[in-house]
C-alpha cells in the first residue's frame, strides 16, 4: 500500500468525509459559490483513491443524494456523477498512484470535468438547458485543491505517495 | 478445488458492472423525482438532517460579520441614523395617509358588497443557505412549517418580490427566485397598467413576455405584481425594465429587466402569509 495502513481507519475516511460535507454548508454565496470546489467529491475521490476497500460506489451515490439535497437540484444528479468519477478514479487507480501531486491533479482533471458534464448532462436532459457555463467552474478549483492535498500528503507522509521506492 | 455450495468463480463485480448497476439507480431516482415527485421524503429527512449543522455553521460567519461591523465607522452610523430618522419621519407621514386611504377604502368596498382583501401577515425569516444557481435558483430560509409558512408563499425583502417558498420543511423552506428559469410572475406595468408575464432568464435577469410590439414600454419603467393571480398581492415591486429591443422575426418585443430586490445582498426576507379568509354567510 502507498499509505502507512494506521491513516486509512473508519474514523479518519468519516471524519474527512463529514470535514468536506461541513464545509459545503457554509453560507457561501457570490464569487465564492461560483468558485466553491466539490469538496466532497474531492474527499470522495482522495479514498477511493487510496482506501478503494472502504469507499466505493453506495457511498459517492449516497453522498451525491446530499449534494443533490444542498442545491434543490433532481435526485440523482450528482449520484450519478460521483458514481461515474469513482469509476474514473479506480480504472485509472494504478496509474494515479505512481505519479507526484502535480502530474496526479492534471489527471484527476478529466474525471473531474466528466463528473460536472454528467451533471450538466443530466440536469439538461431532466430539468432544462443549463444558464451558461459556470457550472464548470467548480471543476478548476477542485482540481487545485487536490494538487494542495496530494502535496500535503506528500509532504506529511514522505514518499508516501510514491511508495517504497 | 470446488466446495459444495460456492461458485467457482465466486469474484467479486467488477467496476464496470457495479458503475452499470448505480447508474440504473440513478436514472430510476431522477426519474421518480421528476416525473413522479416521490422522493419528497427523502428530501424532509435530509433537510431535517442538515438543519442544525447549517444552524450551527452559521454562527463562524455571524462572528465575522459583528466583528466586521464593530469596526464601522462612528461617522457612518450617525450618517445612517440621520437617514432612516428623515425617512421614518416621511414613512409615518405616508402611514397615516395610508390608514386614512384604507378606512375610506374599506367603506367603499363595504358600499359596493366587493370582497374585501384577505389580511396579510409577516413572517421574518433569515438566509440559511444557498445552493449553485446552475439549473434553478434557490435559497434556503430558517423558517419552515412549524413558522406556519407553506409552499407557494410570496416572499419580499426591502426593495421587492424576491421570490416564492416552493418546498417546506419543518424548520426550514425552500425559496425559488424570481430571476430562477421557469419561474413566473404576473404583473403589470406601473405606469400604464398593462400586464404581463414576467419569466426569469437565470443570471439575476428578467423578461417580460409575450408583449406586442406596439406596447408602451420604456427603458426604467417599473413592473409590479398584478394580483390577478391569488398568489402575490398587487403592488409589490418586481423588476425595473432596463432593455427594450424589438426582434426581426417574431410579433413580440423583448424586455429585459433586472429585480427591484437584492437578490443577492439581502439575509433579511420577509414571508407574507395571507390568513385563510373566514367563511362568509
Amino acid at each position: 500500500m502507498n499509505m502507512p495502513r494506521k491513516t486509512g481507519g473508519w474514523r479518519r475516511v468519516l471524519g474527512t468525509l463529514a470535514l468536506a460535507a461541513g464545509l459545503t454548508q457554509l453560507p457561501w454565496s457570490g464569487w465564492a459559490l461560483a468558485l466553491r470546489p466539490d469538496f466532497v467529491l474531492v474527499a470522495l475521490l482522495f479514498w477511493v483513491l487510496h482506501r478503494p476497500e472502504r469507499i466505493g460506489f453506495g457511498w459517492a451515490f449516497c453522498l451525491g443524494l446530499l449534494a443533490d439535497f444542498q442545491d434543490g437540484a433532481v435526485f440523482g444528479q450528482h449520484a450519478i456523477a460521483y458514481a461515474v468519477a469513482v469509476y474514473g478514479v479506480l480504472f485509472l487507480r494504478l496509474r494515479l498512484l505512481q505519479f507526484a501531486p502535480l502530474q496526479q491533479a492534471a489527471q484527476m482533471f478529466p474525471i473531474l470535468l466528466a463528473a460536472q458534464l454528467t451533471v450538466l448532462l443530466v440536469g439538461w436532459l431532466a430539468v432544462r438547458p443549463p444558464a451558461g457555463l459556470a457550472i464548470l467552474l467548480p471543476v478548476l478549483a477542485s482540481t487545485a485543491l487536490w494538487f494542495l492535498i496530494a502535496l500535503w500528503l506528500r509532504a506529511w507522509h514522505g514518499k508516501g505517495m510514491r511508495g517504497a521506492e | 478445488m470446488a466446495v459444495p455450495g460456492q461458485l467457482t468463480f465466486a469474484r467479486r463485480l467488477g467496476p464496470a458492472a457495479r458503475l452499470a448497476i448505480w447508474l440504473t439507480i440513478g436514472v430510476a431516482c431522477v426519474v421518480l423525482d421528476v416525473r413522479y415527485q416521490a422522493m419528497e421524503g427523502l428530501r424532509s429527512g435530509l433537510s431535517m438532517l442538515l438543519h442544525p449543522v447549517r444552524e450551527a455553521l452559521r454562527a463562524p460567519a455571524d462572528v465575522a460579520t459583528e466583528i466586521a461591523d464593530f469596526f464601522t465607522r462612528h461617522r457612518l452610523l450617525l450618517h445612517q441614523r440621520d437617514a432612516l430618522l428623515a425617512e421614518r419621519a416621511r414613512l409615518a407621514l405616508t402611514a397615516n395617509t395610508a390608514l386614512d386611504l384604507k378606512r375610506e377604502n374599506e367603506e367603499l368596498r363595504a358600499l359596493l358588497a366587493l370582497q374585501t382583501r384577505p389580511e396579510q401577515q409577516l413572517v421574518r425569516a433569515a438566509l440559511l443557505y444557498q445552493g449553485h444557481d446552475w439549473f434553478s435558483q434557490k435559497i434556503v430560509l430558517d423558517r419552515g412549517a412549524a413558522a406556519g409558512l407553506r409552499s407557494g408563499l410570496p416572499v419580499i425583502d426591502a426593495g421587492g418580490l424576491m421570490g416564492q417558498i416552493s418546498q417546506v420543511y419543518p424548520g426550514s423552506s425552500e425559496v425559488t427566485l424570481v430571476t430562477s428559469p421557469g419561474q413566473l410572475t404576473p404583473v403589470m406595468i406601473e405606469r400604464t397598467g398593462q400586464r404581463g408575464l414576467v419569466a426569469g432568464l437565470g443570471h439575476g435577469q428578467l423578461e417580460l413576455r409575450y408583449m406586442p410590439s406596439q406596447t408602451d414600454v420604456r427603458v426604467g419603467d417599473r413592473l409590479v405584481t398584478s394580483g390577478i393571480d391569488r398568489v402575490y398581492p398587487a403592488a409589490l415591486p418586481v423588476a425595473r425594465v432596463t432593455r427594450v429591443s424589438r426582434p426581426q422575426a417574431g410579433p413580440y418585443l423583448r424586455i429585459e429587466g433586472l429585480p427591484l430586490a437584492e437578490i443577492e445582498r439581502s439575509r433579511a426576507v420577509l414571508v407574507l402569509v395571507a390568513r385563510p379568509k373566514a367563511a362568509q354567510p
